[in-house]
């Protein structure tokens, strides 16, 4: 069976054919995986997008499930396609209308880590963002209060960039009592 | 464990009078009236709430009543990973608590790390705080746990200081 066939067989999603309609300019990639549709849009967009998929009433993608990000400097095949951008915030969405899920990666390169955030849009980002912006240093604009969530205040890096070493800078042995109050 | 386990060498008059020493006395009071303090804080705490609970239940050995305030305990027991975030949560537990105190690591993960050696993990409490007793195992069984408080116990009344105390006088 041939590529064609199986892309004729299956109709389109509501999800793809909507953005293409609407935000086509926005679209960088479009792709599926496990049954969900995994669109790339640029992050000029990434929030007119990301609002039109929970508002439009037929797409309804109303729960945010997270927002991560990854690391893509070990990555050639993905850094070749997105431009050399390090970082790829994904956001994962369900829509309990349709009862699917889409995910949309925003590719965030490493001198401009700015990315509009999402809390006006879904309240539960929140954190998820914090937790992003501790693990990787993706800077929320617009989120109301981005500090380091998981890892300690004074905490220095952000560790699960692929160059953060896995046992650490140390922190584990050094400790100073002194300066936390005690 | 009556009184003629503490009169070791007493020597009885008339039936009545037992003669000892107050140390032995008093840490054998001591040693049947641990007051635990859980510092629970991953899947090895799961074990300590089975080894306090009735089935294995910690209390026939004298350590029922579990303290959730330091001020009023004498035995830690880290049962759990710590991180570097909570490092300082214990260290100030173990502070607050009252002298003479006795901390068991209880698991890999509290007594080197266990399978964890990444960035975050305390790879071995007794780094920052003194470890009378550890319990080897992910997770150890209860009976290891109950193992250990016998072992604190048998410390105390062999009149031996505690880790910390020991700490303070090196
Ligand atoms: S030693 Fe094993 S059971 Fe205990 S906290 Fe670590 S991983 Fe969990």
């Amino acid at each position: 069976m041939s590529e064609e066939n199986q892309v004729e067989e299956q109709p389109k999603p509501l999800i793809l054919e909507k953005l293409e309609a609407n935000h086509a300019d926005a679209l960088l990639a479009q792709d599926e995986s496990r049954g969900t549709v995994v669109v790339t849009v640029r992050k000029e967009q990434s929030y007119a997008i990301l609002e039109y998929l929970k508002t439009d009433p037929e797409l309804a993608y109303t729960f945010l499930v997270d927002v991560t990000a990854v690391d893509n400097s070990q990555m050639e095949s993905e850094l070749m396609q997105f431009d050399y951008a390090r970082f790829m915030v994904v956001y994962q969405l369900y829509s309990y209308q349709g009862q699917c899920r889409a995910r949309v990666k925003v590719p965030v390169h490493e001198n401009d880590l700015n990315i509009p955030s999402v809390t006006t849009l879904w309240q539960g980002a929140n954190w998820l963002e914090r937790e992003t912006y501790d693990m990787f240093g993706i800077n929320f604009e617009g989120h109301p209060d981005l500090r380091r969530i998981l890892m300690p205040d004074d905490f220095e890096g952000h560790p699960l960039r692929k160059d953060y070493p896995l046992r650490g800078r140390g922190e584990r042995e050094r400790f100073n009592f002194d300066k936390q109050n005690m | 464990m009556g009184l003629d386990f503490v009169g070791q060498g007493a020597a009885e008059t008339d039936g009545n009078i037992i003669t000892t020493t107050i140390d032995k006395v008093v840490n054998w009071g001591r040693k049947n009236s641990l007051w635990p303090m859980p510092f629970g804080t991953a899947c090895c705490a799961i074990e300590m709430m089975a080894t306090l609970a009735s089935k294995f239940d910690l209390s026939r050995f004298g350590s029922e009543a579990i303290r959730f305030s330091p001020r009023q305990s004498d035995l830690l027991i880290v049962s759990g990973r710590i991180s570097i975030k909570m490092m300082p949560v214990l260290k100030r537990i173990y502070d607050q608590m009252p002298d003479p105190k006795w901390v068991i690591s209880m698991g890999a993960c509290a007594s080197c790390g266990g399978v964890f050696d990444t960035y975050t993990l305390i790879q071995g409490v007794d780094q920052f705080i003194p470890v009378d007793v550890y319990i080897p195992g992910c997770p150890p069984r209860p009976e290891d746990l109950i193992d250990a408080v016998l072992q604190v116990q048998q410390k105390i009344a062999s009149g031996a200081a505690p880790k910390g105390v020991e700490a303070v006088y090196e």
